[in-house]
């Protein structure tokens, strides 16, 4: 093992650090700006591959640019875990990019410079992380990458999405400026240095109650980003954002650049052994497996897709930081590598979502049975990510989960395992209703969703008969899972009405771009339809501004959504139900989460994890 | 003039010299003050420069002895006032020069103009080239007066009402404090005999013969301590002796507001920073240590104040300048850091430099932001906070200069605010201090609460169709120290004054511009600033 001297981890940084303001300086020319953005996202990968081969080898890539302050590097360095999380986000990044053009032209999004420009930032800071050297390194892009998702999370610049920034903006740095900062603060005071590897002699002598400190603000600072409960809430109201971000950065890059933090935390800053004497490491897998399983919970009641994935995201994550919490050399690579095999699956579904939401404005579960038929591949990948989340032979989530339970079981922490199961259980129960609906309901004769639509998720109480109106869900949730989410419940379940009284889709009707795009005629019923919505939209729009029409404003929700009167549209299998610029994405990422299902060594990832493990039990 | 001695004379004379010429060359030529200035100003970054070098080079402590009256008699004081130029002046003067003349871009054609005001802006800078020179303590009363009269004369320089009141309140409240530093400076004239830093020092650690060991309980130097801190803690505007600066931020020509955001309130704080560590030293607060502690829990309450109250303000010059109470707050309590007795070497030294680097931080950073705001509010008469919607599309380089800026306040890395925060959160962990630490890192939350709001109207709101006249009523309406909105009849003449030119001048978009690349550039220069002011810390923490 050997350390090599290398500017290519600085290289991967800087280009997406470089692209911004190429990015910026072209926004003139929406073309070369998108291309922009798939070059560096492409070089970014290309460079992060290229050390692929050296670091499975055992070496190390570091570039230093010397002393940031006394005693602390400003230092950059290519190791097995970093690698990990910089390929994944690399890799993912290329197909987003793609994905992120279909799906910001589709909808004729404002603002897409600053999109492309905050993504490319956003990218270039996770990079920077899974790269730092030492806590400090770490910090200062753990904040950069806060400052630059934040325009994404913004970008609708809607009541909703500001108040999701906002909140983003108060839970992401009061994690890292504060409780990071101040982790970071006490080991350097403690051990004398923040570099990855030398820390731990240091705070094997320190003051135990100290050394428990700092690990307790490390892992609450990083466990923000992670969305460990109680810091949660800030991940289901970013799915505000365009789908693109939520899929890559808010079920890849951000969160898991939270997890990664607790993976540096555990493995690298502390080490299993120290962990263990200090007896930290079970408090932080109870709070996980709390996680896993009241998350699982809650997405079971979600009606928005998105919030139901958001929810999900939060329980997978928290996978990741129990297999690191156990201390067991195959929970730890179970843990790990959860993190590319969920970035795959994740990814695809958020994938799906936007995809849907692009060529049908359909947001809720409940509007989407008989999708199938409008969207067959979109469903499929679908189904075969989410057969991965609950764990299914085959698909990426079955071998990571495997791992963590049988290291569950060689910590001697059965409970763990138990958990582990119980929350597959809940995955199966809130997917498979939504492929269910897809391919054998038609939405003339969907069955009752008492979960989602009853009051308390069961047959008690009241419940409107309408099968697609959204609106007592919200009502039911807040006397159930209010418990748990501590968002506003208004608008969680229901499209919430806007400033202006409309879905930033009302205003760039994405049918038309799409169909121009694509060179080619919605059928003229569906058109129609659609067109009489959106201007029904406008005026009622207009009307539930002064706050009087709250029924019509639902009303008109009926139809901007879901099914025209006619059900869904027979579409081919051929591609027809949307562009290939989206399709095409997806499809590489749920071939992606296949492949690392059935070949996860030649797919090299869990080959990277066991060389970090190997390292870190050596 | 080889010898470098002679610079810190010259740096303090040739403003005033410069001043005087303007006066002057204002009698027949009406617009000669800007290019008067400019020279000026360029010939003092020359001399700072010199000066730094000679400092941080070969030369170390630079010590000129005004008169050359020596140091006769047994005990070797000073007669004379002498003026000391270590590495902490250094950095402060080279901070000073370099910012004037910076700022004084902004002024070009933005304006305020005319004779006076020139005169003033060069009185300002010898003013605060003497308090970062001096080393005498009265001589520093001297110059902590030419500092307030001429920023007094600053603050009211466009005649308008709200800025004459707003002058008055700083005249009034900044007096008393220069007051209350003459007495603590008069108890401790009567305590040790000496007027000189050094010598104050010395007596006080009881090294002459005529006193019988160290003096530091003594109740006349305990009081002492108590007058010169409150004054100065007025001149830093530590809450609650604030209350004369967002008024006087606020009301003040925006071009005048740039400087004396930037280095007046700075001034009181490295002359607070200089007496606690070099005056008094370390050891006066081991001997009573409720000092440190008072000290500290002042500038902690400040630090969350400051920024309760930035948060609660609706228009954006006095939102900053509240949160430059918060952020001296940060400053002052870095110094009660490294004095108090429970920090050992190791935390007194990070302490020290963070408070230095936020010093010169947080000068280069609430100059810039005062640049883009003036820009901004000429661009498109933005005062009030929802003024700045949509400007991040309107006027992209101001904006983004406010919004690097903005966050380089909060904190946010590589910027030159994480690296004094790192160095203040690390001298209060390693000190155990663990309230004071507890707000300083808390600081980063509190601040992003309010640098958010701009950030969000700036970039994430789309402009009103608001009529410029509505926006410029409500800009200038309200009275310094009252939060209250109500249109008064001073609004005409400066509306019409900003409207004359055309968007943002050149000069005040570079200035925005500028402080913005050096924010971030200096943040890189951690290690240069520990090295650079290694020997003085060595000197004042005795290793």
């Amino acid at each position: 093992m050997t350390d090599v001297a290398s500017l290519r981890p600085l290289l991967a940084v800087a280009a997406a650090a470089l692209a911004i303001p190429l990015i910026l300086a072209s926004h003139r020319r929406p073309d070369l700006r998108d291309g922009w953005s798939v070059l560096a996202a492409v070089v970014q990968f290309v460079v992060v591959a290229s050390m692929l081969p050296e670091v499975l080898a055992g070496d190390e890539f570091r570039w230093s640019a010397g002393a940031y302050a006394p005693g602390v590097e400003f230092a950059l360095q290519a190791d097995a875990l970093g690698m990990l999380f910089a390929a994944l986000a690399s890799l993912l990044w290329v197909f987003t990019a793609f994905y992120g053009i279909g799906y910001m032209r589709g909808l004729e999004e404002t603002n897409q410079t600053r999109f492309f420009a905050a993504f490319a930032g956003s990218l270039a800071s996770a990079v920077g992380i899974a790269f730092a050297a030492n806590l400090v390194t770490l910090f200062v892009f753990y904040e950069l990458l806060s400052v630059s998702t934040y325009p994404l999370v913004a970008h609708d610049q809607t009541d909703e999405a500001r108040a999701a920034g906002r909140k983003y903006l108060l839970y992401t740095f009061f994690g890292g400026g504060v409780l990071v900062l101040g982790g970071t603060v006490l080991v350097y005071s403690l051990a004398g240095t923040t570099s990855f590897g030398a820390t731990t002699a240091g705070l094997t002598t320190a003051d135990p109650a100290l050394a428990k400190a700092a690990f307790a603000m490390l892992a609450a600072g990083f466990g923000v980003k992670a969305a460990l409960m109680p810091a949660h809430s800030w991940l289901p109201d970013a799915m505000v954002a365009p789908t693109p971000v939520s899929g890559l950065l808010h079920a890849v890059a951000v969160v898991k650049a939270g997890v990664f933090g607790i993976a540096r935390l555990v493995l690298d800053v502390y080490e299993p052994g120290l962990v263990e004497d200090l007896g930290v490491g079970l408090p932080l897998a109870a709070v996980a497996a709390f996680t896993l399983l009241a998350a699982s919970v809650i997405a079971l009641r979600q009606d928005r897709l998105k919030r139901r994935l958001a929810y999900s995201t939060i329980s997978q994550l928290s996978y990741i930081v129990l297999g690191l919490a156990l201390l067991d050399p195959t929970a730890i690579t179970g843990g790990l590598l959860h993190i590319p095999a969920h970035a795959f699956m994740k990814l695809t579904l958020f994938f799906c979502a936007g995809i849907i939401h692009v060529e049908t404005h359909t947001d809720h579960i409940s509007e989407m049975d008989g999708i199938g038929k409008r969207m067959p591949l979109t469903m499929v990948a679908f189904a075969i990510a989410a057969a991965g989340m609950a764990g299914i032979p085959l698909v990426a989530g079955f071998v990571s989960k495997w791992f963590l339970l049988i290291g569950a079981l060689e910590a001697d922490k059965a409970i763990f395992a138990v958990a582990l199961l119980v929350s597959g259980v809940l995955n199966i129960a809130y997917f498979w209703p939504i492929v269910y609906g897809a391919f054998f309901e038609s939405p003339d004769e969907a069955d009752e969703k008492p979960l989602v639509e009853g009051t308390l998720g069961g047959h008690v109480g009241p419940r409107p008969i309408q099968p697609i109106r959204p609106a007592s869900a919200g009502d039911g949730e807040s006397a159930l899972g209010g418990a748990f989410a501590s968002s506003s419940s208004g608008s969680r379940d229901e499209p919430a009405p806007l400033e202006d009284g409309e879905y930033a889709v009302d205003r760039h009707p994405s049918d038309h771009g799409a169909a121009e795009r694509a060179g080619e005629e919605q059928s003229a019923a569906e058109g129609d339809h659609r067109d009489a919505g959106d201007e029904d939209g406008h005026s009622e729009g207009d009307v539930a501004d002064d706050g009087a029409n709250e029924h019509d404003d639902h009303d008109h929700e009926i139809h901007h959504g879901g099914p025209g009167p006619g059900g869904w549209q027979v579409r081919a299998w051929n591609g027809d139900e949307s562009t290939w610029l989206m399709l095409g994405p997806i499809l590489a990422a749920v071939a992606g989460a296949v492949v690392l299902g059935i070949v996860p060594y030649e797919a090299q990832f869990l080959e990277l994890v066991e060389v970090v493990v190997e390292e870190v039990t050596a | 003039m080889t010898d470098a001695t002679l610079a810190p004379v010259l740096l303090i004379v040739l403003p005033i010299v410069g001043a005087a010429a303007v006066l002057v060359a204002g009698l027949r030529w009406s617009r000669a003050g800007w290019p008067i200035a400019a020279v000026t100003l360029a010939g003092e970054a020359g001399l700072a420069v010199w000066l730094a070098d000679a400092v941080f080079g070969s030369e170390g402590r630079l010590v000129h002895e005004l008169g050359a009256y020596g140091r006769p008699g047994p005990e070797g004081f000073a007669v004379g006032i002498e003026l000391v130029a270590d590495q902490l002046s250094a950095v402060v003067v080279a901070l000073v020069a370099l910012v004037a003349l910076t700022a004084l871009a902004a002024t070009r054609r933005a304006g305020p103009r005319g004779t006076p005001f020139y005169a003033a802006y060069l009185l300002l800078v010898a003013g605060l080239m003497g308090v970062g020179l001096t080393g005498d303590v009265f001589n520093l009363f001297v110059f902590l007066e030419i500092t307030g009269i001429a920023t007094y004369t600053l603050v009211a320089a466009d005649r308008r009402a709200p800025a004459a009141v707003a002058s008055l309140k700083y005249l009034i409240v900044g007096t008393t404090g220069a007051s209350l530093y003459l007495l603590g400076v008069g108890y401790l004239f009567l305590a040790t005999g000496t007027l000189n830093m050094a010598d104050l020092a010395a007596t006080l650690a009881g090294e002459p013969s005529f006193v019988d060991g160290p003096m530091y309980t003594d109740p006349l130097v305990l009081a002492s301590f108590a007058f010169v801190a409150t004054g100065l803690f007025v001149k830093a505007a530590i809450f609650p002796l604030h209350t004369w600066q967002p008024g006087a931020y606020s009301e003040a020509p925006d071009g005048a507001t740039v400087l004396i955001a930037a280095l007046v309130s700075s001034i009181g704080a490295y002359a607070f920073l200089r007496l606690a560590v070099t005056v008094y030293t370390p050891a006066f607060f081991e001997a009573t240590p409720i000092v440190a502690t008072v000290v500290v829990t002042m500038a902690s309450v400040s630090v969350v104040a400051g920024s309760a109250l930035a948060v609660m303000q609706s228009r954006v010059k006095r939102l900053f300048a509240y949160s430059s109470v918060s952020q001296f707050g940060l400053i002052v309590a870095a110094v009660g850091i490294a004095v108090h007795p429970d920090s050992g070497t190791s935390a007194a030294e990070m302490a020290l430099i963070g408070a230095v680097v936020h010093l010169v931080g947080h000068a280069v950073v609430k100059g810039g932001l005062f640049a883009a705001a003036m820009g901004l509010s000429l661009d498109a008469g933005a005062r009030r906070i929802e003024d700045l919607a949509g400007l991040g599309r309107e006027s992209p380089v101001l904006g983004g200069a406010m919004a690097v800026l903005g966050l380089t306040l909060v904190g946010v890395p590589p910027a030159i605010g994480f690296l004094g925060k790192w160095y203040i959160a690390l001298g209060a962990i390693e000190a155990g201090i663990w309230p004071v630490a507890a707000v300083i890192l808390a600081s980063t939350v509190l601040t992003l609460a309010y640098v958010a709001r701009v950030l969000e109207q700036l970039y994430f709101r789309a402009a009103a169709p608001t009529h410029p006249e509505d926006i410029d009523l409500g800009g200038h309406s309200d009275l310094p120290g009252g939060t209250a909105v109500s249109a008064d009849g001073g609004t005409a003449d400066s509306t019409a004054e900003q409207r004359t030119g055309d968007g943002a001048p050149i000069g005040v978009i570079a200035v925005a511009v500028v402080a913005a690349v050096v924010a971030v550039a200096l943040g890189f220069g951690g290690a240069e600033f520990a090295d650079a002011l290694d020997p003085f810390l060595t000197e004042v923490l005795g290793q």
